[in-house]
């Protein structure tokens, strides 16, 4: 892998509780342009942090991040995020949600209504622009808040555990529309995760961190070739030997 | 499954979910059967017990056309109604708008979340002939009556205009800090929103509340609309005419109750889901 570097985490520390807990420390990392990092760990170890810091939602305690060469001050237009939660306003309808940000930066009302159309056919939500979020299943709303980063067209997409509270089969199958977008836009994406299939599946390299404070047990390329699909890439030779690996990295750490 | 199939699947729950909730035919059934019950127990056994104060329904009936008839009625309902919406409309503009401040401002929310705890604590009643005093023996217009509908009416609108504010999701808040949101639009998009479900709670309660201090005001201060209706013919005995005002005021809040109830689906249809 090659390319600009997009995001640049250098020394990055964070403390919560006036400095009594470290969620992580010594931070290093960089993800360059067009590239899928999955940050791989278990729950509670800081992963989630580590992406508010990089979205500007909460500062750092020590070190930096920079995006575009830039330090991180606060959210940026060209850096969309998607929740774990959602975060679907429950009042708007589908249409309203995906247009959200694009109203914000004061994009024209056509320009909003044609990429409202555009990323709610991307999700396969089309017909659904009426509809308010209670009358969609769990995967149907995480569509709508991959439409609602999608269309803000960012440079980058970061991703909280966006498929962590799904059920297995609708994870995959939205594992699945992620790739196909990805194959069809490629934009550098910034993956939470506490799945290693999912991380094997989705990633171009994997950032394992370490237990609670968070530092980085080992960066690893996922050597398996795009356009890639849940099924085949599970079907593929160096799958078993990467998963392997991460669960030999995660279990030295629990065990330790 | 394929998306479409998800799509068709979902499409459908959301009709069947929509039918479960509303009420079928035997609901009504029984619903109306109650009433029968009641009202025909109290035609035919309560006269047998007490036939001068247990006046049977067909009674009030007559009352009730003997009181329009003569206009009593028209010129009670006309006054409480003017002391009831002037009163609540002081209460919904007050209430929601210092709600929403001391939901928002720390230091408003101090300054008067004693003072409102202390009053809302106190039985409302007891501030009637304070009220009575305050405007003057001598004053013969509606505003004390109206500041008692007020008084009685502003703190759960107050207080659950507060909590609302207080209670907004703080995911949807860094949502709205994602995507840059502008402190104006955070209000519109997010807060404000998110406080109607609790506020229209609020209103309900208070529509219950502000119509008893319509009928206490009416009992201790004057002695007008359908309160002074009610003394007046409790005097003199004639029960079933002492009835008729009784009704109008509940059938006046089951009608507010049903017109909030509309409002809410009108402004807030994301709420369906509860019903």
């Amino acid at each position: 892998m090659n390319g600009a570097v997009r995001i640049a985490v250098e020394d990055a520390t964070k403390r919560y509780s006036a400095g009594a807990v470290t969620v992580f420390e010594g931070l290093d990392l960089a993800v360059r342009d067009r590239e899928t990092v999955c940050i791989l760990g278990p729950s509670g170890c800081g992963k989630t942090t580590l992406l508010r810091c990089m979205h500007g939602l909460i500062g750092l305690d020590a070190g930096r991040i920079a995006i575009d060469g830039s330090p991180v001050g606060g959210p940026r237009r060209n850096v969309a995020m998607v929740f774990q939660h959602f975060g679907l306003m429950p009042w708007k309808r589908v249409r309203e949600n995906v247009g959200y940000g694009l109203e914000l930066a004061g994009v024209s009302r056509p320009t909003v209504d044609e990429r409202v159309r555009r990323y709610t056919a991307m999700v396969g939500l089309t017909g659904f622009e009426r509809a308010y979020p209670y009358q969609l299943s769990g995967g149907m709303q995480q569509r709508v808040g991959l439409a609602r980063a999608l269309a803000m067209e960012p440079d980058i997409l970061l991703m909280d555990e966006p498929f962590g509270s799904l059920d297995a089969q609708t994870r995959e199958i939205l594992q699945d529309e992620l790739l196909r977008i990805y194959q069809a836009q490629p934009r550098t994406m910034v993956f939470i995760t506490h799945s290693i299939e999912e991380a094997i599946a989705l990633g171009d390299r994997i950032v394992v961190l370490s237990a609670r404070p968070a530092r980085v047990r080992e960066i690893m390329a996922v050597d398996i070739p795009r356009p890639r699909t849940v099924a085949s890439v599970i079907a593929h030779a160096r799958f078993v030997e990467l998963r392997d690996h991460c669960w030999r990295l995660l279990r030295e750490r629990a065990v330790a | 499954m394929s998306i479409r199939e998800a799509q068709a699947t979902t499409a459908s729950a959301v009709v069947t979910r929509r039918r479960v909730g509303r009420p079928r035919l035997s609901d009504w059934a029984v619903r109306l059967g109650s009433i029968a019950v009641v009202l025909a127990l109290w035609e035919f056994a309560g006269p047998r017990l007490n036939p001068l104060i247990l006046r049977p329904p067909s009674a009030i009936f007559r009352a009730f056309f003997e009181l329009v008839g003569t206009g009593e009625l028209q010129e009670a309902l006309g006054q409480s109604l003017r002391e009831f919406t002037i009163g609540m409309a002081i209460a919904l503009v007050l209430g929601i708008a210092l709600g929403v401040a001391s939901g928002r401002n720390r230091f408003i929310y101090n300054a008067i979340d004693p003072i409102v705890g202390a009053l809302y604590s106190t039985p409302s009643v007891a501030l009637v002939p304070l009220i009575s005093v305050a405007f003057g023996r001598a004053a013969m217009g509606d505003e004390p009556r109206i500041t008692t509908v007020a008084l009685f009416a502003i703190f759960p609108i107050l207080i659950n205009t507060q909590q609302g504010v207080r209670n907004v999701d703080q995911g949807l808040l860094e949502v709205a800090r994602a995507f840059s949101s502008s402190e104006r639009r955070l209000w519109t998009d997010v807060i404000l929103p998110s406080a109607v479900p609790f506020v229209l709670a609020g209103v309900r309660l208070a529509i219950g509340r502000g119509l008893i201090g319509m009928i206490v005001a009416e009992f201790l201060i004057g002695l007008v609309g359908l309160g002074y209706l009610i003394i007046a013919y409790e005097n003199v005995f004639r029960i079933d005419r002492m009835f008729v005002p009784v009704i109008v005021v509940s059938a006046m809040g089951i009608l507010l109750m049903g017109f909030v109830q509309w409002i809410e689906g009108r402004v807030a249809p994301w709420l369906r889901r509860e019903q």
